[in-house]
């Protein structure tokens, strides 16, 4: 007998014992802050965010101060400016566990929910 | 980087959750911001808990990777088409990012006081796995022991037993010899042994 089919044997039964490749573990929310941050910053190295107003009308709730920026005259570029690169809530959301953040529709607040 | 997804099985989806994952994806190639933050949020903890415990010890580096797995995805997120689901397509370009890793730390040298220790085959483990010990325990004890090992052998143990690569495989991934990915194996597993022996 091979005398490494004990050890293959130990370890192939260690592994399947806990081997769920798609098992969750919740990622801290200032960590999704961040990669979302990131993700949406290499979104725009190849051209603008959908715009506000075209976001809205597929159904995605809007922050309040997006909703301000889709029904302020102003032209397409303001409304795919990502407000989020100068908010407060961005910061707090990549800093902090628990963001003090309180109104709807903040993606920051919302990572910090789930 | 392409990533198809068929390393993580995910057959015959229903049709609703292969349309609602397409649907995702599309939003998020469009630049939609709220889409993005929806595939963030939705995506974030399988990925973690999935580079997390592969990446043992090195648990430093499991922040950077999860965003670096959604950064490359988004490169290649237009050929997504949803034979696989999203969750496993994108588990699909983490486990890329593993086998980078594992290829990295079994390219480094060996500790030198390795090499020279004979190897002993008469270092028995009690056959699996003392039923006494309930899930949790094995895994704190596994991780424990394998946080404990030089990377290299974490590394080779996880490639190996976890992500079930021959070492044939591994051999060709990392340009060193089947014999050689044989004897840092045998080495690895018997320090394993040894420290859970003493746990």
């Amino acid at each position: 007998m091979n005398s490494s089919e004990p050890n293959e044997r130990f370890f192939e039964d260690l592994a399947s014992a806990f081997d769920d490749d798609a098992a969750e573990s919740a990622m801290p929310s200032k960590l999704k802050a961040k990669a979302y941050s990131a993700l949406v910053n290499r979104q725009q190295e190849s051209g603008p965010l959908l715009g506000l107003r075209d976001t809205y009308a597929e159904g995605r709730g809007l922050c309040v101060h997006e909703h301000l920026v889709r029904i302020a005259p102003v032209g397409t570029k303001a409304q795919q400016f990502n407000c989020c690169s100068i908010c407060h809530a961005r910061v707090l959301g990549e800093a902090l566990e628990n963001p003090p953040i309180y109104w709807g529709n903040c993606p920051y607040a919302g990572f910090k929910r789930s | 980087m392409t990533a198809t997804g068929s390393s993580f099985p995910s057959t015959s989806q229903p049709t609703a959750a292969v349309s609602d994952d397409l649907r995702l994806a599309a939003a998020v190639l469009r630049k939609d911001r709220k889409a993005t933050a929806e595939f963030i949020d939705r995506y974030a903890d399988p990925l973690y808990g999935y580079l997390s415990r592969r990446l043992i010890p090195r648990t430093d580096l499991v922040d950077d990777l999860v965003q670096e797995v959604f950064l490359a995805a988004w490169e290649s997120l237009g050929a997504f088409q949803g034979q696989a689901s999203l969750k496993a397509w994108l588990l699909g370009i983490a486990r890329h990012k593993v086998e980078d890793h594992y290829r990295a730390r079994l390219r480094d040298p060996e500790p030198l006081a390795d090499q020279e220790t004979e190897l002993n085959p008469a270092l028995a483990v009690e056959p699996l796995i003392d039923k006494l010990l309930d899930q949790d325990r094995l895994e704190r004890k596994t991780k424990r022991v394998l946080e404990e090992l030089p990377e290299a052998y974490s590394a080779v143990l996880l490639w190996r037993y976890w992500e079930h690569r021959s070492a044939q495989e591994m051999a060709e991934r990392t340009g060193k010899s089947v014999k050689a990915i044989e004897r840092m194996l045998a080495r690895a597993r018997e320090q394993f042994k040894r420290r859970w022996q003493d746990e």
